[in-house]
């Protein structure tokens, strides 16, 4: 016998069309259209920021005023001029989501980055990299602590990296899928990501620096991250659902306390955010928006185009979609994550996966889940 | 040839009105856009053509009409009217630029935008008193038909309001110049000829304030203003535009050349009487655009409490405090139009003016970011923050008016505070905080919407940086009204060079300015300066 859905819970309805095998996001023509055009030009700009961010984590080693991380080591002028003029792939945000997940913490990376392994590692790492820089080996000796936690900070650069390279392609080849006709609904889309979950499951998460010529491994692959548990559950928990709250896209007054003391119930993350304060300045959302700005492929561009506001709100607008899009991810993380397959029928395994669904939808009912019905 | 700006917007709504229907739906804003912007392209040739260091009459013509009624064709232009006839032909063009493209009886609408700059432009240009009523008459109808015919929802009301008040204020003004032509024992109407009558103080007295309560309703002053807030609430925001920009200045206009210009001594006698008035406006204006939740309210009692401003320096009557009247004249032309536009452009988006349901509309992308950021500037120039051409009239109001009147222009500059109050109210209810849902959906804003708003926003930062662009215009006349009408003594501004001078000399050698006798202005001569503004004047008619 089947336990039914209580009927108080609110998102009661969603519970059921994922139990039906459905998505959070509805299924419609318009809906597929978007979330694959956003999710193409995500792609793209993901894996500019996993270039990016891959490139600091081993080039930027320990550079304590990297003027230029954001260069790529190509520094030219007309780089430079580009850089000033702000056509540029906005790589801030990428550092922003790094931060988002350094601040709330990955459970299994943070317990190595705590570890004796990981200090020895880092160690000898920092030694290497200070040998020739007497001032700052006397300065670490004096702050042992410092170079350390910058190290660890690398390590989240290097794991968002490796997590986004394998995103950005997933993005990339559901869009080619798309292009040929293989992605037809809502339910594609998520099989899709899905599936490139499980199968990038497994992948090590490793960091390794080279400093003058020598290798150091600061996460070797004994280490034991893994791709899903330790950089896709963490990134969703940080960027999905906590965040922070940035001034100007939500109001608060820190000093009456309407800012939770607890990092664990911050729920500024991409899911919750609102779409109308993007276009403002100095709030990573616009950001984010204003690189997917660039790629936007041409059909979803005449979709935008035909709105109310045509250009003026392109921002708005691809924000909407991109909650869409993220609600797909998000699908196929509870899916995959689900004690069992959601569509199961047996009883027992349903009251369980009844449960696993019921928390999930608690930490939606203040989500933009609902306006996206 | 000033009567081009009198008669080519006429010749231009006769092209208008004779056109074909279907042209008219299709050209007729073309057409009006391009006469109005001829007529501003002539007005600034004749600015650029005026002579600065000339404080009489420039450009005058003359002709005879109705000789029996003393009313002749007289139109000449000094520092007083000159920047109130450039205002005009801006703001005519701006509000034929900023109406509706598909507004509703297109022929009819811009036929009576042109006669409505067309009779503004003639007052402000008449020599001749009957004249200058005839104008003044003439712009009531077609502001009439326009809030009645385009207006909002109350406006066969705030129309026939509005008539009612302007045809009182005509009749007034009318019988005033009527009993100073019957009383002085000329037969005309001529303004110069009028300035020479010798009547005593007490009937002085009564014609100023006969005038005073015509051109105050226009004006308008406290209690005489209960029109204005219809009106404004009613009007579609070109004609909004043009009442504040323009007609509004028609009984500071008025008030300077004919109340002031035709009874010095009433005036100088009454004078603290009008600061008090003055007083009585800013403070009962600022006070009321508080209590207000309609924005153009907000703006139109702002309106109210600014022209308070040039009424006190009209009263002080120093030759910066006249200055600083004509500054103010034109600066509150040029800031309430640009707030007129803004509100104009908010409500033809959100269909709302009410502060209390508006929010967040300089929401980036989905709000009015650039309309609102306007109303930011307007606001701040009507508040007086420097770098804007309103600090630039306010300050010299109040550096010119503490002289005369100390307390009422500390009571004046508390408006200045309660303008940044009130307007600071609106801006932070209606474009601060997080857009609503139910304003979300927006239609776009077109760069047609901004443009005319841009183009006032230049203007005032532009005049607010360099503002002697603003006021070399009036220096002369103001000087002239000052010294020659009401025998001021040049005020320190004027005079800064003999006391540089005095400053270099030794003690022991006092300055040649402190030896001369003091003679109070009271005892000058009656007859110098209207002979020596005749002599002006014959001068340029000679020439």
């Amino acid at each position: 016998m089947l336990t039914a859905t209580p009927p108080t819970h609110p998102l009661a309805p969603i519970i059921d069309r994922l139990e039906q095998g459905g998505a959070l996001l509805p299924e419609s023509a318009e809906n597929v259209v978007e979330v694959v055009g956003i999710l193409k030009s995500y792609g793209t700009v993901l894996d500019a920021y996993q270039i990016n961010l891959t490139y600091i984590a081993e080039h930027q080693f320990l550079v304590l005023f990297p003027f230029f991380k954001y260069f790529n080591g190509e520094v030219t002028l007309s780089k430079l001029l580009k850089h000033w003029w702000h056509d540029r792939i906005n790589y801030e945000f990428s550092e922003y989501c790094m931060k988002a997940m350094f601040w709330h913490g990955a459970h299994a990376l943070d317990a190595y980055l705590d570890s004796e392994e990981y200090r020895q590692r880092a160690t000898a790492a920092i030694q290497a990299k200070l040998k020739s820089n007497p001032f700052m080996g006397g300065l670490n000796r004096l702050f042992p602590e410092f170079l350390l936690e910058q190290v660890r900070v690398l390590c989240y650069y290097s794991a968002l990296g490796q997590f986004w390279n394998v995103m950005s392609r997933m993005f990339l080849i559901l869009s080619d899928r798309y292009d040929r006709g293989e992605i037809k609904t809502i339910a594609d889309v998520v099989d899709h990501i899905r599936n490139g979950l499980v199968e990038a499951a497994a992948d090590p998460i490793t960091y390794k620096v080279v400093i003058q010529g020598q290798a150091y491994e600061i996460i070797p692959q004994s280490a034991g991250l893994t791709f899903l548990m330790d950089t896709a559950v963490p990134y969703v928990e940080a960027v999905f659902f906590r965040s922070f709250p940035f001034f100007g896209t939500v109001s608060y007054n820190a000093q009456a306390h309407q800012i939770s003391e607890e990092q664990a119930d911050f729920n500024y993350g991409a899911l919750f955010a609102d779409p109308l304060p993007i276009g403002g300045a100095g709030i990573p959302p616009t950001l984010l928006m204003q690189d997917m700005l660039h790629f936007i492929p041409p059909y979803l561009d005449e979709i935008y185009l035909k709105g109310l506001r045509g250009r003026d709100d392109m921002r708005v607008k691809i924000c909407l979609s991109f909650q869409k899009s993220m609600f797909c991810v998000t699908t196929a993380a509870i899916q995959g994550l689900a004690p069992f397959p959601l569509t199961t029928t047996d009883p027992e395994q349903r009251q369980q996966n009844r449960a696993y669904l019921e928390n999930w939808m608690d930490r939606f009912v203040t989500s933009r889940l609902l306006s996206v019905q | 040839m000033l009567s081009i700006l009198v008669w080519a917007p006429i010749l231009g709504a006769i092209l208008i009105g004779c056109l074909p229907q279907t042209l008219v739906a299709q050209r007729g804003r073309q057409i009006s856009l391009i006469i109005a912007s001829l007529l501003l392209a002539y007005s600034l040739y004749l600015a650029s053509q005026f002579d600065l260091m000339n404080p009489g009459l420039q450009f005058s013509e003359s002709l005879p009409w109705i000789d029996s009624l003393g009313l002749t064709y007289q139109l000449g232009v000094d520092g007083l009217s000159l920047p109130l006839v450039v205002i005009n032909s801006l703001l005519t063009w701006l509000a034929i630029l900023s109406s509706d493209p598909r507004i509703n009886r297109p022929r009819l609408y811009y036929v009576l935008l042109l006669v409505l700059g067309s009779a503004v432009a003639g007052a402000f240009l008449s020599q001749n008193l009957l004249l200058f009523f005839l104008f003044y008459e003439v712009e009531l109808i077609p502001l009439y038909l326009i809030i009645a015919i385009w207006g909002g929802a109350r406006r066969g009301y705030a129309a026939t309001k509005f008539l009612i008040y302007t045809a009182v204020s005509g009749v007034l003004i009318l019988s005033a110049f009527f009993g100073l032509s019957l009383l002085s024992g000329f037969s005309s109407f001529d303004y110069g000829v009028l300035q020479s009558h010798t009547l005593p103080l007490t009937t002085q007295l009564i014609l100023l304030s006969t005038l005073l309560v015509g051109f105050g309703i226009k004006i308008p002053i406290v209690p005489l203003h209960t029109w204005l807030p219809d009106a404004h609430v009613e009007a579609p925001t070109p004609a909004s535009v043009l009442l504040a920009g323009v007609l509004l200045k028609l009984g500071t206009y008025g008030l300077l050349r004919f109340g002031l210009g035709l009874f010095p001594e009433a005036w100088k006698a009454c004078s603290s009487v009008l600061a008090a008035i003055a007083v009585l406006s800013v403070l009962y204006g600022s006070f009321a655009a508080i209590a207000q939740t309609d924005m153009k309210k907000i703006v139109a009692y702002s309106s109210v409490g600014h022209m308070g401003y040039i009424l006190l320096a009209a009263a002080a009557g120093t030759s910066l405090s006249l200055l600083g009247a004509i500054a103010q004249m034109i600066s509150h032309g040029l800031i309430s139009a640009l707030l007129f536009l803004g509100v104009g452009v908010v409500y033809a988006k959100t269909g709302t003016r009410d502060i209390n349901v508006l929010r967040g509309l300089l929401s980036p992308e989905r709000g009015l970011p650039v309309i609102g950021s306007l109303m930011i500037v307007g606001a701040m120039a009507s508040a007086g923050i420097p770098g804007m051409m309103g600090f630039i009239a306010e300050f010299i109001v109040y550096r010119s008016s503490f002289e005369v009147f100390p307390i009422q222009t500390l009571l004046c500059m508390i408006g200045t505070g309660l303008t940044a109050v009130y307007f600071l109210i609106m801006i932070n209810r209606v474009f601060f905080g997080r857009l609503p849902d139910h304003l979300a959906n927006l239609p776009p804003v077109r760069w047609m919407d901004r443009i005319p708003a841009v183009i006032v926003t230049m203007l005032i930062i532009f005049f607010g940086i360099q503002p002697s662009w603003m006021m070399r215009w009036s220096e002369k006349t103001a000087v002239m009204i000052a010294t020659e009408r009401l025998g001021r003594e040049l005020t320190p501004l004027v005079a800064v060079e003999p006391d540089r001078v005095a400053m270099d000399l030794p003690l022991s050698q006092p300055p040649v300015a402190l030896k001369a006798p003091f003679v109070p202005a009271a005892s000058l001569p009656a007859s110098l300066p209207v002979l020596r503004l005749n002599d002006l004047k014959n001068d340029v008619q000679s020439d």
